[in-house]
């Protein structure tokens, strides 16, 4: 796995770590539809506003949604998303991840006049997919992290890896040369 | 006195040498820096992605304050994190302009845990060629001294591979190879077809394929095909000095290990002409303590060996224990790395693969053997090779969401790969390894100063190597063809070698044909220090046979009162 890091960052101490997620609040607090009353409790809930967390839910359900195989809000990719942005990802790297959410946010509004949860399916996945195209063609790092995360969030979660792809724990043995039929679906490592 | 011999590491040298000695009937004490691990109890193999600290990911803080050398290596991440040092506890310096990638494992086994397990032998190609074209200074042995010594080691280890009949890369004693897949065998067809004068073959390497009665009476079984091999293996079906060496020493109750024990410097009797005592700090209480034996053996990696033995001053070593060459601590080398190409192939999508392959496929060195026209640079490169298809992945840089993305992922993507080139450095007196008295650690150890860089001779060669992977890609219908980029810092390999040099002459090297001090009959060194050039092969192999070929010296000389 390769996944974009930002040496810069800021050390990873309690205070800096609090600094950041209170960073974060206030630049989303700047978008008035995002206020709302940020829990002083516990660290982790310093990461995403309510709204934000259901915005999440929202926008990977569209991203991965549940077809014939479970989607993303069944293999826990919004919770996931949460518990590495409090616990792996450097302040830089939750602001983008904010600022993506934002950007979905203000592409509803400018495009459809309303706010992204009150779309109905076609029009979330028309936001989405113009956020895709865009983010990808100007290699928006923002964006990539955002994208990657989900995809992790999915394909390596239990039901991504064992009911969407194949995931063997102990494999056993080394089969070189196969017909794709006769193994089926991508391996999820 | 406490012990026969004491050896210094317990990495893939130390180990060996231990193992040994310990089968010589010698009373055998290992130190290592690093802390005690339990094979197995300690390895996080059979964490499926979803249980995984961070689904492998290291938190990008903590990466970036204390993992920001370890991390650059390609077996980093959260299941395997605690096999690499945290940099910022263990600092080194380099000239600001000329970076050295030092990547190091401090616990029991060293970094024979992370290893890459490519094994291939080194040839007379190699052996000779200090002396054919005047770099260097001569190797005090040839093939067929280690010829028999690497056949013990490959037979204990385990080798997969097959025998090719090339005289640049010697045949051994190998387990059923790992088959090549079907684009793999297609890049082979071609390769060997349009240059008859290159090979394609599958990768030698320190997988149990088949285990022989030896393995399994250590507890080692067959290769699961699980390829998480960088976390440990629970198997032990990998050589390592967990799963190998150090059971098969402590079978015969000759073995005794400490670990946290820090060497700080050797003691030298002059009297005598003997190393006297290893003295040691407690890397958790910083309490010095002394051990002595008959023997001493410093395993503790070229970089390190070169530390403790710079450190080892006396009235009558001035400059170093054992250096009276001044040649300690120089002629740093590493392979070159940062070099090849990668590509992708468009057909081929009706076929896949099942298990997940540790290892890939290698082409041996044709530079300067086989191939010798227009040709800028001496010595050569050979390239470890792997094919492919790409998985969910692909998905972060591909555009697409919903259900579209799904289906679109579901099948693997196209095939791709990647030729890695490891190319041969020289070795220069200024390339070195010094010691900043000014700056020390936390156990007052005087910091390690690298200087090391690569000249016109790698540059050139690094040229040529990517070149050729381009070539050979785009000739077997890889599109998308890209040089892998830039040479990368020296130490990149982890193939670091050469600080105290095996020779015939004293006045030029440090050890001589045995891995023996010239100057201290009782001191013996046998990790990467000792190697007197790079060759193209990856190194440990070599380092095996080293070492077991001189704890039998060793021990001879023991038995024979000599030493």
């Amino acid at each position: 796995m390769s996944h974009a890091t930002d040496k810069s960052s800021a050390t990873i101490n309690r205070r800096s770590l609090l600094m950041g997620a209170v960073f974060m609040l206030g630049g989303a607090a700047a978008l008035t539809r995002f206020v709302g009353k940020p829990s002083r409790g516990d660290e982790l809930e310093l990461i995403f506003s309510p709204e934000q967390f259901a915005l999440l839910e929202q926008v990977v359900d569209v991203m991965i949604p549940r077809t014939d195989t479970p989607g993303a809000l069944e293999a826990g990719v919004p919770a996931f998303m949460h518990q590495m942005l409090a616990e792996w990802a450097s302040p830089n790297t939750r602001a983008d991840i904010i600022n993506v959410l934002e950007g979905v946010e203000r592409r509803a509004w400018n495009k459809y006049g309303a706010a992204f949860r009150e779309l109905p399916g076609e029009r979330r996945l028309d936001v989405m997919r113009a956020l895709d195209e865009e983010g990808l063609a100007r290699e928006d790092l923002a964006y990539g992290k955002f994208k990657s995360l989900a995809l992790v969030g999915y394909y390596h979660s239990e039901v991504g890896a064992t009911q969407e792809l194949r995931y063997e724990l102990v494999p056993g043995a080394w089969r070189s040369c196969l017909p794709l039929s006769e193994v089926g679906r991508a391996s999820a490592v | 006195m406490d012990f026969d011999a004491i050896v210094v590491g317990s990495g893939i040298s130390g180990g060996w040498v231990a193992k040994e000695l310990c089968e010589r009937g010698l009373k055998t004490l290992v130190l290592e820096r690093g802390r005690d691990v339990q094979h197995r109890v300690d390895y996080l193999d059979f964490a499926p992605p979803w249980e995984l600290p961070h689904r492998g990911m290291v938190p990008e803080t903590e990466k970036a304050q204390h993992y920001a050398i370890q991390s650059t290596s390609y077996a980093f991440n959260s299941a395997s994190s605690q096999w690499f040092v945290r940099d910022s506890e263990h600092p080194y310096s380099t000239p600001m302009d000329r970076p050295f990638s030092w990547i190091r494992g401090y616990q029991l086994g060293g970094r024979s845990i992370t290893w890459g397990r490519q094994t291939y032998r080194m040839s007379d190609f190699d052996f000779k060629a200090n002396r054919l074209d005047g770099h260097g200074i001569d190797w005090p042995i040839r093939y067929e001294d280690i010829q028999p010594w690497y056949d013990r080691v490959e037979r204990f280890a385990g080798i997969s591979g097959s025998n090719e009949g090339l005289e640049q890369l010697p045949d051994g004693q190998f387990l059923p190879p790992l088959a090549l897949n079907c684009v793999e065998l297609a890049f082979k067809q071609k390769t060997e077809a349009d240059h008859p004068t290159r090979r394609v073959t599958v990768a030698r390497c320190a997988h149990l394929t088949e285990p022989t009665p030896e393995h399994i009476a250590l507890g080692r079984g067959p290769c699961q095909l699980r390829n998480v091999c960088e976390r440990g293996c629970g198997y032990g079906a990998y050589f390592s000095s967990l799963s190998a060496t150090l059971p098969a020493a402590r079978k015969t109750n000759k073995l005794t290990v400490i670990t946290d024990a820090i060497v700080e410097r050797l003691d030298y009797d002059h009297a005598k002409r003997r190393v006297s005592g290893v003295r040691t700090i407690d890397a958790n209480t910083k309490q010095g303590r002394s051990y002595q034996a008959r023997v001493v053996f410093v395993c503790a990696s070229t970089v390190a060996t070169a530390q403790i033995l710079l450190a080892s001053k006396s009235e009558y070593f001035p400059h170093g224990l054992a250096n009276r060459s001044d040649a300690l601590g120089r002629h740093l080398m590493d392979h070159v790395v940062g070099i090849g190409a990668s590509g992708t192939h468009p057909g081929f999508l009706d076929r896949y693969y099942y298990g997940r392959r540790p290892t890939g496929f290698y082409v041996p060195r044709y530079i300067n053997i086989t191939e010798n026209a227009d040709v800028d640079f001496v010595r050569g490169f050979g390239f470890q090779g792997y094919s492919s298809r790409s998985s969910w992945q692909r998905g972060e840089h591909e555009a697409g969401v919903g259900a579209e993305l799904k289906q679109r992922l579901r099948e693997p993507g196209r095939w791709e790969m990647s030729l890695v080139g490891f190319g041969e450095m020289l070795p220069r007196a200024d390339n070195r390894v010094t010691l900043d008295e000014k700056r020390r650690d936390q156990w007052g150890i005087p910091l390690v100063h690298i200087d090391c860089t690569h000249a016109e001779n790698e540059r050139r060669l690094a040229e040529r190597a990517s070149q050729d992977a381009v070539r050979m890609l785009i000739a077997a219908g890889f599109e998308n063809v890209t040089p892998l980029g830039a040479i990368r810092p020296p130490g990149s390999s982890v193939h670091e070698m050469g600080t105290a040099r095996m020779g015939r002459d004293p006045a030029t090297s440090v050890l001589n044909g045995h891995n023996q001090a010239h100057d201290i009959s009782n001191l013996f060194v046998t990790d990467g220090s000792c190697m007197t050039s790079t060759g193209t092969v990856n190194p440990s192999l070599t380092y095996m046979a080293l070492s077991a070929r001189a704890a039998h010296r060793a021990a001879d000389l023991l038995a024979s009162g000599e030493i």
